[in-house]
């Protein structure tokens, strides 16, 4: 088996439990703040199975950074579109959101902006420790 | 010939020696220095050689097997990378589950996409820093 796809199932499988711990925290908080939040029996297995898929693929996903051979911008258009399609799907199953055309357009663009927002915070603050070791690399030189 | 020893823990290791010409003195000098500094008998298809530290950029674990990767060349290791890590020095670092690194072998750092840290080493090879190992390569490093 390919190390890569070796390692994007290790990945997946080691957080994917994350999920539905996630998953009964906001069930939790909704009951308390929902007035007669009420779930049956189906929605609750969909919600844990959605959110078990959902860690699973956005853990697995960043073994793509780790592909030598891909381009930046291949990574990040795999990165990012395997984990919109498993966040659109498991809305979708769930009918946390419409099957509506206006509704996932604006989910699409929540959903773009935000993680281009967290990949920029979280490259900046990278981009700032790998210029502060490279400095100390060039002193040690 | 005169021997002269000096120690130093902040100089790296070495043995310098000036002579006239090339005698089979210096030859058993360079021999036992050599057998003293080599830890590491790396296997390729073709050849079996012993491997200095100062010659190895990483080691590194694929398919459960310990390479090490020197300028140009990848030998296979019969060692665990546990066992590996007791027997380098300081200018070694882990820097993921798989990796080892030679800290005098650093090209540069980068951030990646996905917000891990990246690693080049000299010989071109790219490996990241995992969260876990962050802490300690800041560490290793000075900063």
């Amino acid at each position: 088996m390919n190390k890569y796809v070796k390692s994007y199932i290790f990945r997946g499988l080691t957080f994917a439990g994350f999920g539905p711990i996630i998953c009964g925290i906001v069930f939790l908080i909704l009951n308390f703040t929902i007035k007669d939040f009420k779930l049956n029996g189906v929605e609750v297995c969909l919600a844990i199975i959605s959110t078990y898929i959902l860690a699973f693929v956005q853990a697995g996903a960043s073994v793509f950074n780790q592909i030598e051979s891909w381009s930046i911008p291949k990574s990040l258009i795999c990165h990012l579109g395997s984990i919109y399609l498993a966040y659109l799907l498991c809305y979708l199953v769930n009918r946390w959101i419409p099957f509506d055309i206006m509704v996932i357009l604006i989910f699409t663009l929540i959903f773009i902006v935000t993680y281009f927002v967290i990949w920029i915070i979280v490259y900046l603050c990278t981009k700032k420790v790998s210029k502060k070791l490279n400095k100390k690399l060039k002193i040690d030189k | 010939m005169k021997v002269k020893t000096i120690i130093d823990k902040n100089k790296d290791e070495e043995i310098i020696i000036y002579a006239h010409e090339k005698t089979s003195m210096i030859d058993e000098i360079e021999s036992l220095v050599n057998s003293y500094s080599t830890q590491f008998i790396g296997y390729t298809d073709r050849v079996i050689r012993p491997l200095t530290l100062s010659e190895i950029y990483s080691f590194n674990v694929i398919d459960n097997k310990v390479y090490a990767r020197l300028e140009k060349e990848v030998f296979l290791l019969k060692m665990r990378l546990y066992v590996i890590e007791d027997l380098i020095d300081n200018t070694f670092v882990k820097i993921n589950q798989s990796c080892i690194v030679n800290i005098k072998k650093i090209k540069k750092f980068d951030s990646t996409f996905t917000g891990t840290l990246g690693v080049e080493l000299k010989n071109g090879y790219k490996d990241y820093v995992s969260r876990r190992q962050m802490k300690v390569v800041k560490e290793r490093i000075g900063i």
